[in-house]
C-alpha cells in the first residue's frame, strides 16, 4: 500500500503539473497549509474534480505541508500580524480553540455550507463554530473503537466479541498474561488522552465543563484513571515510547505484536495500513469496553478543521471549493476511500457499495468491516467539548498528569487535586 | 559628491560612522523590542483585540507553578553546566598544555568535534541513544551490567542528566580551547622557575595557571551563564518538541515559547521574558562584580 | 640521579596523559560512531528498536544516502525532498552572514578601540548589555519588528539583527586595543582617510582575530535554530537545521532521511574547523583573554 500511495502521489504531482500547464491561463491560485502529507494529496485530488466540474472557475492549488507545531505557531503569528497567512488552512482540533480567541480571523462559512449541513453530523460542525458562525469544515467523525489482535487473544481463550465492560477487559487481560507473560492487553497513553477521554465520555463527563471550567478533580476522572492505573499495576497495560499509539514508538510496539488491544479513533486504521505492516490480516475492530453496559460506547476524537482566512485572495472561491472538497458527497467518499477516515456524512455509512468494497485496501487489512461496527454504535457516539481553555488542559494532562499516574504510579486522588490546581493557575 | 560628504571624513565624525551600525542595531533590534516587551507585558493581546490589564500578568506569574518549574529547571541547568564546564575543561587544557603531552593537535580537534554538530543533530542522536526501548545504546550499556532497561527521558533525574551530558559533550572542547589560548599567554619561564622552587603539579596549577587565566575564566563564565539561562533548543530537540514528560526539560525560554507561540498569550509571555531578563542581569552583574570586572575603567 | 628520575617521571606522565586523552576521545566519538552507523540502517528500525553500536550487516545499506542524493526511496519510488536545497541555503547563509558580520563588527569594534568620542562609554556599556541578554526574551517583538520591516521569509531577516554582533564587536575591540595606535597615526600622516586606514592598514592586521571569529560566527550561523525558524516560512528557504527538524513530525515517517541527512550535515563545519583551527587558537590568544 505504501508503494501504491507513493505512486498515486507521483502521478498526482505529474498530473497537476501537466494540468497546471494547460489551464493556468484563467485559473486562480490558492495557497493551503496542512501538516499531513495525505491531506495535501487529498486536496489536490479534490481540486482536479473541482476543475473538471467548473471549467470557468479553475483553481490552482498550492498546498504546503509544514510540521505540526510549526504550522500552527506560524499561522497564529500570521493571523495576529495580518500578513503571511495562506488562503486555506488545516487546523488540528486541539489547537483550534486558540484561533477562536478574540475575533476569529476566518471567513464565516454558513452560506456555502448550507446546502450540505443536513447530511453532516451536526456536532462535528459545532466543534469548529462559535456563536452560530461556522469557521471550519470537519474531516471525519473520529469514532473511537477498539482494535483487537485476535490471534493472541484466541490463544489465551478470549473472544474479543465478548468483551463488553472494563471488567471483561481486565479478565481478558489476565487470561492473556497467563499464556503470554511478556505481552500486554493494551497501551496506556501518557502523551495523549484518548482512552481517558473515552472513559469520561462513557460516564457523561469531559475534560472541560459547559461553562469553560476544567473538570479534572472529579469522581468520573478518578474512576477512569484509577481503573487504568490498577491495570498498569497488574501489568495488563503498558506505557509506550513516545507516550501514545499514534507516535513512532507506539506504532513500533504494536507492530511487534506485543499489544492485544489498541483503543483509538477510527482514523487509526490508516496508520495500521501505512505503518504497522506486521498486523495485516490480524486485527478486528469492536466497540470500546464501558464501565457499565448501556453507557455510550464511543466518542469522536481528533480531527482537523479547515478554515479560510480573512486575508484570502478570493475568499468566495476558496469557501466554495472547501465546501465541495470536504462536505459534498463526493468529498466524503474520498475521505473514506483515499484517507481511510469515517466521513461526517453518515448517510454514506450505509452505502454498502462504498463501505463493503472488497477492493478497498482498508477493508482488506482488517478482519471485519469497520462500518458494521460504526453503524452499531452510530447513535452512541458522543462528542468532546472544545473550549478556549482546552489547549491549556490538554497541555498539562498530557505532559504532567498522565505521566505521574502511569509512569510514576502516584496516588490518583492527589495527582488529580494537584492537576486541578495547576491547570486553574494556567487559565485566565 | 565627495565634497558634500566631506564632513564624514572628519576625525570627529568618523568614530560615529564607525559605531553607527551598532547604534542602529541597538535601537531597532534591542531597545525597541525591550520597550515593546515591557508594554506588552501589561496587555492582553488577542487577534483584533488588545486590552490593558495592568499588573495582572505579573500577578498570575506569581501563582503559576509551571513557571516556577521552568525557573528551577533553567537555574539548575545553568548551575550544573557551570559546575562541570568551568573547572574540567580548564584541567584538561592544563594537561594538554603540559610539556609531556603528545598528539596535542589531534586531541584538541577530537574534543572540539562535538560542537560542530548542530543542536538539532546532537539532540536527535542523544534522544535515540537515551531511548527507552531495550535496544537503545544506554539501555544496552545497562544490560551489560546486568541491569534492566529504564526510561531515561521520562524520569526527572536521568532526563535532566541527559540534557547536562549533552551540554558537556558539546561544550567541553570549546571551553578547553578558550582556556588553552589563555594558557598560551603564560610565559613558560614562570613554570620553569616554579620547577626550580620545587613546586608540584598541583601548586603550579593553583598558583600560576588559574590566576593567569582568570580573564578567560570570567569570559567563559559569562557566556556560560548566558547560554545556560537562555537554553531552549537542547531541550526542544532532546524531547522532539517543547513538551517533555512532567516538564522535566521545560526552561524559561521554553515556557516563553509555549505561552507566546503555542498558547497565543503574547502579553503573558512578555512578562515571562522580563522575569528572565531580570534574572540574567542579576546573575551576570553579580558575577561581574564578584570577579571584579565591573568597576574597572573602560579605557 | 635527579635527572633520570625526572625523565622516568615525564615518560610515565606522557603515557598516562596520552592514555587518558585517548579514552576521553573515544567516549566523545561514541555519538558520532552511533549516528554514522545508524545512517546506514532503516530509520524506522532506529526509532522502534533503539540507536546502538551493533553492526547489523543485513540491515545496513546505502539506501538512506541514495534517497538523500537522488530522491529514490528504499521502496524504489521517487519522492522529491528538499534536503539538498536546505543544504545549499545553509551554506549560502553561513558564508554571507559570516563575511558580513565580521566586516560590520570589525568596523564597529575599530570605532570603539581607536577613537575617543563623546558617548563612547555609554555605547560600549550597551554592547556589554546586549552581550548579557538572551535574544530569546525579545523574540516576540523582534518578530513583529522584522515583520513590519518586510524581512520575514528572507535571509536578510535572519542576518540583519546580528550583523553588528555584540560578542564579535567586543572581541574585536579587545583585539584592536592591543594594536599600536602608531599605525593609525602613520596612516594619517601618509594622507589616508579614516576609512582608508581601516580597510588598508587595519583589516590586514586582523586576520588572526577574524579567523577565530569566523569559526564562532560561522558555527553559530550554521547551527542557528530558533530565530531562523521564526523568520522563515516557505520550505524552499529553510536552512538545514530547521529543515531537519521538520522531518520530525508525528505525521509521517522521515527518519531515513533525517539520520542520513544529519550525519552528512556535520561534514562542512568539520572542514571549516579543521582548516581554520590553527588561526582559531592564535586569534583567541590575542583577543578577549586580555580582558
Amino acid at each position: 500500500m505504501k508503494r501504491t500511495g507513493i505512486l498515486v502521489l507521483v502521478f498526482t504531482v505529474v498530473f497537476v503539473l501537466a494540468a497546471g500547464g494547460l489551464v493556468s491561463a484563467n485559473s486562480t491560485k490558492l495557497t493551503l497549509w496542512t501538516f499531513v502529507h495525505q491531506h495535501a494529496r487529498f486536496y489536490q485530488v479534490m481540486t482536479e474534480k473541482w476543475n473538471a466540474l467548473n471549467p470557468d472557475r479553475q483553481i490552482e492549488l498550492e498546498a504546503s505541508v509544514l510540521p505540526y507545531e510549526d504550522m500552527h505557531n506560524k499561522l497564529q503569528i500570521a493571523l495576529q500580524s495580518g500578513v503571511g497567512a495562506p488562503d486555506i488552512v488545516d487546523i488540528e482540533i486541539s489547537k483550534y480553540p486558540n484561533f477562536m480567541k478574540g475575533v476569529p480571523q476566518f471567513v464565516v462559512l454558513n452560506d456555502v455550507f448550507a446546502p450540505y449541513v443536513d447530511d453532516i453530523v451536526p456536532s462535528r460542525l459545532e466543534i469548529y463554530a462559535r456563536n452560530g458562525n461556522m469557521y471550519g469544515a470537519p474531516t471525519h467523525v473520529g469514532a473511537t473503537v477498539a482494535y483487537y489482535y485476535v490471534e493472541i487473544l484466541e490463544e489465551a481463550g478470549v473472544d474479543y466479541r465478548e468483551i463488553k465492560t472494563w471488567d471483561d477487559f481486565v479478565e481478558a487481560g489476565r487470561k492473556l498474561k497467563a499464556v503470554y507473560p511478556d505481552k500486554f492487553m493494551g497501551i496506556v497513553e501518557t502523551s495523549a488522552a484518548w482512552t481517558v477521554t473515552a472513559m469520561l465520555a462513557q460516564q457523561g463527563s469531559d475534560l472541560v465543563s459547559d461553562d469553560d471550567q476544567p473538570l479534572i478533580d472529579t469522581p468520573e476522572m478518578l474512576r477512569a484513571v484509577t481503573t487504568l492505573q490498577e491495570m498498569v499495576k497488574e501489568g495488563l497495560l503498558t506505557t509506550c515510547p513516545d507516550g501514545q499509539p499514534d507516535r513512532e514508538g507506539g506504532k513500533g510496539l504494536i507492530d511487534q505484536g506485543v499489544v492485544a488491544c489498541v483503543i483509538m479513533p477510527q482514523w487509526f486504521m490508516s496508520r495500521y495500513l501505512d505503518e504497522i505492516p506486521n498486523m495485516n490480516g490480524k486485527v478486528a475492530i469492536a466497540p470500546v469496553p464501558v464501565f457499565e453496559e448501556g453507557m455510550p460506547r464511543s466518542l469522536g476524537l481528533g480531527g482537523t478543521g479547515t478554515a479560510i482566512t480573512l486575508t484570502a485572495a478570493d475568499p468566495d472561491l476558496a469557501s466554495e471549493w472547501l465546501a465541495f472538497a470536504k462536505l459534498s458527497e463526493e468529498g466524503n467518499r474520498m475521505i473514506w476511500e483515499d484517507l481511510g477516515f469515517d466521513p461526517c456524512n453518515t448517510a454514506l455509512w450505509t452505502n454498502t457499495e462504498m463501505t463493503h468494497n472488497p477492493d478497498n485496501a482498508y477493508n482488506q487489512y482488517f478482519i471485519n468491516n469497520v462500518f458494521d461496527v460504526l453503524n452499531e454504535i452510530k447513535d452512541e457516539i458522543v462528542m468532546v467539548r472544545s473550549s478556549s481553555i482546552s489547549p491549556a488542559i490538554n497541555d498539562y494532562v498530557t505532559t504532567v498528569m498522565l505521566n505521574e499516574l502511569f509512569e510514576d504510579i502516584l496516588d490518583p486522588a492527589e495527582v488529580l487535586e494537584d492537576a486541578q490546581y495547576n491547570i486553574e493557575s494556567q487559565i485566565f | 559628491m565627495r565634497k558634500r560628504f566631506a564632513f564624514l571624513y572628519d576625525q570627529k565624525v568618523a568614530p560615529y560612522v564607525f559605531v553607527l551600525p551598532f547604534i542602529l542595531t541597538f535601537l531597532i533590534f534591542f531597545l525597541y523590542p525591550v520597550l515593546s516587551t515591557i508594554q506588552m507585558s501589561f496587555q492582553e493581546i488577542l487577534p483584533g483585540m488588545i486590552s490593558n490589564v495592568g499588573f495582572k500578568n505579573y500577578q498570575r506569574l506569581l501563582g503559576d507553578r509551571i513557571f516556577r518549574t521552568a525557573i528551577t529547571n533553567s537555574v539548575l541547568y545553568t548551575f550544573w553546566t557551570l559546575a562541570l564546564l568551568i573547572p574540567f575543561p580548564l584541567v584538561l587544557a592544563c594537561m594538554l598544555n603540559s610539556r609531556s603531552m603528545m598528539g596535542r593537535g589531534f586531541f584538541k580537534a577530537s574534543l572540539f568535534l562535538p560542537v560542530v554538530t548542530s543542536v538539532v543533530v546532537a539532540g536527535t542522536i542523544f534522544r535515540l541513544m537515551f531511548g527507552e526501548v531495550e535496544g537503545s545504546l544506554m539501555n544496552s550499556l545497562r544490560a551489560l551490567l546486568g541491569l534492566s532497561p529504564i526510561k531515561w527521558l521520562k524520569v526527572r533525574q536521568t532526563g535532566f542528566a541527559a540534557m547536562v551530558l549533552m551540554a558537556c559533550w558539546r561544550w567541553t572542547g570549546v571551553n578547553m580551547l578558550y582556556y588553552l589560548s589563555g594558557l598560551k599567554g603564560i610565559p613558560p619561564e614562570m613554570y620553569e622557575s616554579a620547577d626550580i622552587d620545587g613546586a608540584n603539579v598541583w601548586q603550579k596549577f593553583w598558583l600560576i595557571s588559574v590566576p593567569l587565566v582568570k580573564p578567560t575564566i570570567i569570559y567563559v563564565l559569562t557566556i556560560s551563564i548566558y547560554g545556560g539561562l537562555a537554553m531552549f533548543t537542547e531541550s526542544y530537540m532532546l524531547w522532539a518538541g517543547n513538551s517533555s514528560p512532567k516538564n522535566i526539560g521545560l526552561t524559561i525560554v521554553g515556557y516563553l515559547y509555549r505561552q507566546g507561540w503555542e498558547q497565543n498569550r503574547m502579553g503573558y509571555a512578555s512578562a515571562v521574558g522580563l522575569v528572565l531578563l531580570a534574572v540574567a542581569m542579576l546573575i551576570n552583574l553579580g558575577q561581574l562584580r564578584l570577579t571584579g570586572v565591573l568597576g574597572k575603567e573602560l579605557d | 640521579m635527579e635527572r633520570t628520575r625526572n625523565k622516568d617521571h615525564s615518560l610515565l606522565a606522557r603515557v598516562v596523559l596520552v592514555a587518558f586523552f585517548s579514552i576521553l576521545s573515544l567516549i566523545v566519538f561514541v555519538p558520532f560512531y552511533a549516528i554514522l552507523l545508524a545512517s546506514f540502517k532503516p530509520g524506522e528500525e532506529l526509532v522502534r528498536y533503539g540507536l546502538n553500536l551493533r553492526l547489523d550487516w543485513e540491515l545496513m545499506s546505502f539506501a538512506n544516502y541514495r534517497y538523500l542524493f537522488t530522491g529514490i526511496t528504499r521502496a524504489g519510488a521517487y519522492i522529491a525532498h528538499d534536503y539538498l536545497l536546505w543544504f545549499k541555503n545553509s551554506v549560502v547563509l553561513t558564508v554571507v552572514q559570516t563575511i558580513l558580520t565580521l566586516l560590520v563588527s570589525a568596523w564597529v569594534g575599530y570605532g570603539f578601540a581607536m577613537y575617543r568620542f563623546r558617548g563612547k562609554n555609554f555605547l560600549f556599556t550597551c554592547v556589554l548589555l546586549i552581550l548579557m541578554i538572551p535574544f530569546e526574551i525579545l523574540m516576540l517583538p523582534m518578530y513583529a519588528q522584522a515583520s513590519s520591516m518586510g524581512l520575514l521569509d528572507s535571509i536578510w531577516g535572519i542576518m540583519l539583527p546580528y550583523l553588528a554582533h555584540a560578542t564579535t564587536i567586543f572581541f574585536f575591540r579587545q583585539y584592536l586595543t592591543s594594536i599600536p595606535r602608531d599605525i593609525v597615526d602613520a596612516g594619517r600622516v601618509d594622507g589616508a582617510s579614516e576609512y582608508g586606514i581601516f580597510f588598508r592598514l587595519v583589516v590586514p592586521l586582523m586576520k588572526p582575530a577574524m579567523s577565530a571569529m569566523a569559526i564562532l560566527v560561522g558555527m553559530n550561523s550554521w547551527n542557528n535554530f530558533l530565530w531562523p525558524m521564526l523568520v522563515l516560512r516557505s520550505g524552499q528557504k529553510y536552512t538545514l537545521a530547521i529543515g531537519l527538524n521538520t522531518l520530525l513530525t508525528p505525521y509521517g515517517n522521515n527518519y531515513d532521511i533525517l539520520i542520513a541527512g544529519a550525519c552528512f550535515s556535520i561534514i562542512p563545519v568539520l572542514i571549516l574547523f579543521l582548516s581554520a583551527q590553527k588561526y582559531f587558537i592564535e586569534g583567541m590568544t590575542m583577543g578577549s583573554v586580555k580582558g
